[in-house]
């Protein structure tokens, strides 16, 4: 059984000062190399509308409330069945689009207030079945702050809003930061210039409308239950019964997608044009069998992961069912906060020692990935100021095979005179199925590492990783999934000094250095693109040069379809979209 | 037989009652992790912590959450909520016992049409060339783990990689109401399978409950009456020799309505087992622990029906 | 598993009837019995002297991974001169992964096996010695644990202590020492009850009468009297379960929670064939043969022993 990448969209901690509109914090149009005979997964003119494609993947959806949606997976279903504000463009992960809005969100010069146009025409499915307003809006992002919800992204994002504690407190259902002065307009106001950012996080799922008087008794019990029982504002819609009962979701077992007879499709200014008629997926099985199953059947696209035996099959057999999708960077954090790690020397050593090659092999080869020299990837801002695809020329980085005499050393450097290491254990937490996590292993262990190993699942991993309390030195199965194409969505959660938290934290390494963390908050100010580009790029590059973590390699995220699917992927993402999808 | 019925299900229901305690234990206060953190979803704020602890009781003296996880259990059959989904665990785990059920009863209706005549055939023709191979064959059927027949069948004849492809492979389980025919197809295999293990153990079994039933005096009685061999055999060889049987298929079910974990997993089929499976990859908790109970529930029930049968059978058994 | 019904096989009727010497003549005569012996003996040679054996054959040790036997995709190539049986997904060479693992599964199955039975033995002899209320203390909680489906509750407990510090202070943690611990706690009770039963009916006994007429004391009675009695069957259940818990170790590790990757483990490796045994086949057969060998000459010595124990059931 091979990795199953359960990739998380991290939630950026703090507050974010990218000041002005919301172009300023876009970036330099990244290229991908989709070159090679393979899928490209863009829209197609003339797609066929009809029939039912059939989604299968391994692993089942974390919460199937868009007000709780986490997953990667879950934005599959969440994307085709809410509207939330503003959306992505399958080909464009850059530009969010006004959907549910009407334009972009004009935010108040002194950052303090954003506000939305709302469009008319949108309704909710049955049987709720009436026309959206603003109040829904407004109740979509406030119950994120009920206890029985939680949605992080939202009280991250949004957290600054006015009189939001009494509401997350649970002493009342009402935000007073959220105010709809008609039935088209929303405003949002903050307690400090946020406005900003906080209007990015408008793309998500948890601002599509939420009906409260139909919602409300889901949402008062002690964990909302609304999930199981919810109403759709897009295309499609879990398939329900009389009462609003999602009974087309059986967790762990299957999801069915039926259209939503209320959506008023293109006139409305939707961008979706919703092909296929219905969407029956499966959840559950061997990742290869179910790779297999969508090569060889019909009708078919995989839901998550492809593991390394799929992509063989395909890219040698049948190019045109694989496509890859650059997104997201993973590293090898060391947890700088104690020995042996918080020497610079003897990070480098283990930088240099790692076969970076190895790593992107055991993953499915080059197709799957670019060994990574820095941080940032490919298609983001700062990537080529941070070095591009060869990097800034740090030596330890200098061979992505490792390079075990530089390694040995910087060990020297260390004070170990024979340039293996010799001091106490170190303690290392792996994800079960990741063959990375083992090949990372056996290199610590040719430096002369004593590791006392640790293979979890991946929700335990996180719980042993993400609590700096519990002090792992290295857990070699992390990456990162922007909220928004940033530098400051990929590098500040995981790299600054402040964003250490008690409890989930995001930056592993804890690095904390001031100057970088200080380059960090006056880059965020930038307003010019190319101006903040060059400035995070610079970042990147000190991160690199400090060796909190080890970047490995930059995914290109393969997915698979069967024959007759024309796929569309939706970029921002790395996987199949569903509102776009058509068969021949 | 009322007295000894009452004795019966009074022990049944204390053993319950003692099994729940146990996986209370198991599952509540042995591991270290903090169970608000890990119900709370996944980056909580620690005030969302504090929130779920206290929502959830799980800042009360371990006596009181015990009481009330007995109270949701025994008064409503709530086996609690999935970390990973929040769906209700005991709806999960209906959900998959039409699968379960599919998969066993198949089984043991195939492990008792194989393993039964063999055990017969081997008994009667014992030391002769039929009983060597049956006994060889059964010998290699048990020592064989189960989840690596599966992968050899899968190997030899799923239709969509084996080398003979025969029969529906991995992931092919339809339910019964949609797809009668895909049904059939897709539980063949796994029923091979399952069956193999079994009716060489219960092969092995009735062979050597027969052989010496056979060997007693009550036998040589019959045959010196001038019975025909086979009347000797089938009627007062097998009676005596049946009664273990009926006992270890009773708890093979039990055990297996569980959840055959290891074939579900091998071949997908969406039963308690594969549950369970799922379960552990995401440390889900409250459906492990759901699927722990239920299985003992099975257990004990099969248990009980087995003594029930005996001592209603033999009225000997009812003092003991 | 079927492994759960031990109880119910040909359980000698009594014990000690048969002299010893007959039951060592009837052994010796039993060439299959024989030879499944010496194949045990030949494993766990091999299992002791692991590094030796791998150095003779002269593949690379079992952690050692390489890049050079993967293709470009990174999928593990087939048996060759260099691999006699092949790689696996990290460039493993099978053949060492093999032998070590017979490490694993003789260490885990002798230490939980034994374990058990002198728990079993224990608790078995308290219970059928001293009868009235500790009997029925003890064996109540015999049937407390046989209620548990076992490998729902190995797979429980591996899941519950696999977070935070593990389980009872930090000494169950996921690896081995689980294995051990839910192997153990799941075999003790069928020992308990053989033992319970053979010494319930041998205190009747004359010379036990004789030795309580003459004053000894319960525990030199249990000790002189009854124990020797119970080496016998003791021996033969003993046998009968290890290959039960071998299977069992291999389970646990094929489900994920057995000993700890990188180890090498019969049944992880069998999991980690599941995603490319259509393609990999060397990957399924090999380990999965030696799990079969080794699971059936145990079967063979504990079948040999049993009708050396008790003809009537023989071949």
């Amino acid at each position: 059984m091979t990795s199953t990448i359960l990739r998380r969209i991290p939630v950026g901690i703090g507050i974010a000062l990218c000041a002005v509109a919301i172009a300023a914090c876009g970036s330099d149009d990244g290229d991908d190399d989709s070159g090679g005979g393979f899928a490209s997964g863009l829209p197609v003119e003339g797609a066929k509308k009809g029939g039912t494609l059939k989604v299968v993947s391994a692993s089942d959806v974390d919460q199937i409330d868009p007000g709780q949606a986490y997953y990667q997976l879950t934005y599959l279903v969440t994307s085709a069945t809410q509207t939330p504000l503003y959306a992505y463009k399958p080909e464009d992960p850059e530009t969010p689009v006004p959907v549910l809005a009407e334009s972009d969100p004009r935010v108040s010069p002194d950052g303090r207030t954003v506000t939305v146009k709302i469009r008319s025409g949108f309704r909710f499915s049955p049987p709720v079945d009436r026309a959206v307003t603003s109040k829904d809006v407004k109740y979509a992002l406030t119950r994120g702050f009920f206890p029985s919800v939680a949605n992080q992204y939202v009280q991250n994002y949004l957290g600054a809003l006015e009189g939001t504690g009494p509401v997350v407190e649970g002493d009342t259902r009402e935000l007073s930061g959220i105010q709809t002065p008609d039935d088209r307009t929303l405003v949002l106001r903050f307690t400090t210039d946020i406005g900003a950012t906080a209007a990015q996080a408008l793309v998500l799922p948890a601002s599509a409308p939420v009906p409260e008087e139909y919602a409300r008794r889901f949402d008062a019990k002690k964990q909302s239950d609304y999930g199981f029982n919810q109403v759709a504002t897009g295309p499609y819609m879990i398939r329900n019964d009389a009462q609003g009962k999602a009974v087309g979701y059986q967790p762990g077992r299957r999801i069915e997608l039926v259209r939503n007879p209320s959506w008023p499709g293109a006139e409305s200014g939707d961008f979706r044009p919703a092909y296929v008629d219905r969407v029956d997926w499966t959840i559950g099985g061997n990742p290869t069998v179910i790779g297999r199953q969508v090569l060889n059947g019909r009708d078919m696209i995989n839901g998550d992961t492809v593991p390394a035996p799929i992509v063989k099959q395909a890219a040698t057999r049948s190019k045109e069912q694989i496509t890859f999708t650059p997104l997201g960077n993973r590293f090898i954090p060391l947890n700088m906060s104690e020995p042996p790690f918080d020497d610079v020397n003897v990070r480098k050593a283990v930088a240099a020692a790692i076969d970076r090659t190895r790593l992107q092999l055991v993953r499915g080869g080059k197709l799957t990935g670019k060994v990574a020299t820095h941080f940032l990837p490919p298609g983001s801002p700062g990537f080529e100021a941070a070095g591009g695809l060869e990097g800034s020329g740090h030596d330890f980085l200098a061979k992505p095979e490792g390079d075990m005499q530089l390694a040995a050393e910087y060990l020297r450097k260390a004070g170990f005179s024979n340039g293996r290491y010799s001091g106490p254990a170190i303690s290392m937490v792996g994800t079960e199925d990741d063959p990375g996590s083992q090949v990372v292993l056996d290199q610590f262990r040719r430096l002369g590492f004593r590791v006392n190993y640790r293979s979890l699942s991946q929700e335990a991993m996180f719980g042993a990783c993400a609590v700096p309390a519990r002090k792992v030195d290295v857990c070699p199965n992390y990456g990162w999934l922007p909220d928004f194409n940033d530098g400051y969505a990929y590098l500040y959660g995981t790299f600054n000094g402040k964003a250490i938290a008690p409890q989930q934290n995001s930056n592993w390494s804890q690095l904390n250095d001031p100057r970088i963390n200080a380059a960090m908050d006056r880059a965020a100010r930038i307003t010019d693109p190319e101006e903040r580009a060059e400035a995070w790029g610079r970042i990147d590059d000190q991160i690199t040069a400090a060796a909190a973590a080890v970047p490995t390699y930059w995914d290109d995220v393969p997915n698979v379809q069967s024959r007759n699917v024309r796929g569309v992927i939706a970029r921002w993402n790395g996987a199949w979209d569903l509102s776009f999808t058509s068969l021949e | 037989m009322a007295g000894y019925l009452a004795r019966r299900l009074l022990w049944v229901v204390a053993l319950l009652l003692a099994v729940s305690a146990i996986t209370f234990a198991i599952f509540y206060t042995l591991p270290s992790a903090d169970p608000a953190a890990m119900r709370a979803g996944r980056q909580p704020t620690p005030q969302l912590i504090a929130q779920v602890r206290e929502n959830l009781g799980l800042d009360q003296p371990v006596y009181v959450q015990y009481w009330r996880y007995m109270r949701d259990l025994v008064l409503h059959f709530d086996f609690g909520f999935s970390y990973q989904s929040n769906a209700p665990v005991r709806e999960q785990i209906l959900d998959r016992l039409p699968a379960t059920l599919s998969l066993t009863g198949g089984a043991v209706v195939l492990w008792l049409a194989i393993g039964l005549p063999v055990g017969v055939i081997s008994a009667v023709r014992r030391r002769r060339w039929p009983d060597r191979l049956a006994m060889g064959l059964a010998l290699v059927a048990i020592s064989a783990p189960v989840y690596w027949l599966g992968l050899v069948a899968l190997y030899l004849f799923a239709d969509d990689i084996g080398r003979f492809p025969l029969l529906p492979g991995a992931n092919s389980y339809e339910p019964i109401s949609q797809d009668p025919a895909a049904w059939l197809g897709s539980l063949v295999l796994p029923w091979l399978v399952l069956a193999a293990s079994f009716a060489a153990f219960y092969a092995r079994l009735l062979r050597a409950n027969l052989l010496e039933a056979m060997s007693e005096d009550y036998i040589r009685t019959a045959r010196a009456k001038g019975l025909p061999e086979r009347q000797v055999v089938l009627r007062h060889g097998m009676r005596a020799a049946i009664t273990p049987i009926v006992t270890v298929v009773g708890l093979d079910v039990g055990i297996l309505l569980g959840g055959a974990v290891l074939v579900e997993t091998v071949f997908n089929v969406p039963g308690i087992g594969r549950l369970a499976y799922d379960a552990i990859r995401t440390a889900d908790l409250p459906v492990i622990q759901g699927t722990v109970l239920f299985g003992a529930f099975f257990i004990v029930v099969a248990n009980l029906v087995v003594d029930l049968a005996y001592a209603w059978i033999d009225p000997r058994v009812r003092t003991a | 598993m079927s492994s759960l019904s031990l109880t119910e096989p040909a359980l000698p009727a009594v014990v000690a009837r048969s002299p010893l010497q007959l039951f060592w003549r009837r052994l010796r005569e039993d060439r299959v019995a024989l030879g499944a012996l010496a194949f045990i003996g030949v494993l766990v040679v091999v299992a002791a002297a692991a590094p030796l054996v791998v150095e003779v054959a002269g593949t690379p040790p079992p952690d050692a991974q390489s890049s050079e036997a993967l293709d470009d995709f990174g999928s593990p190539t087939g048996p060759s001169a260099a691999h006699p049986f092949g790689v696996d997904e990290l460039g493993r060479d099978v053949f060492s992964r093999v032998v070590y693992g017979a490490r694993v599964s003789l260490e885990v199955a002798l230490i939980s096996t034994g374990i058990a039975v002198v728990v079993g033995t224990i608790m078995g002899m308290v219970a059928g010695f001293y009868r009235g209320w500790v009997d029925t203390v003890l064996s109540r909680l015999m049937d407390i644990l046989l209620a548990f489906p076992i490998l729902l509750l190995g797979i429980g407990l591996a899941s519950a202590c696999a977070l935070g510090n593990g389980c009872l202070g930090g000494i169950v943690r996921p690896g081995l020492s689980t294995v051990v611990f839910v192997i153990a706690l799941a075999s003790w009770p069928y020992i308990a009850r053989i033992v319970r039963g053979q010494v319930l009916s041998l205190r009747e006994r004359e010379f036990v009468e004789a030795s309580r007429s003459i004053g000894a004391s319960n525990l030199r009675i249990m000790r002189v009297d009854v124990l020797p009695n119970l080496v016998a069957p003791i021996i033969v259940y003993t046998t009968l379960i290890i290959p039960t818990n071998i299977l069992f170790e291999a389970a646990l590790s094929f489900l994920g929670v057995g000993v700890q990757p990188p180890t090498a483990s019969w049944g992880q490796m069998l999991s980690e064939a599941v995603g490319i045994f259509d393609t990999a086949w060397w990957y399924m057969l090999f380990p999965g043969l030696a799990l079969l060998f080794t699971v059936l000459a145990f079967n063979l010595v504990g079948d040999g022993l049993q009708d050396a124990l008790n003809p009537k059931t023989g071949r």
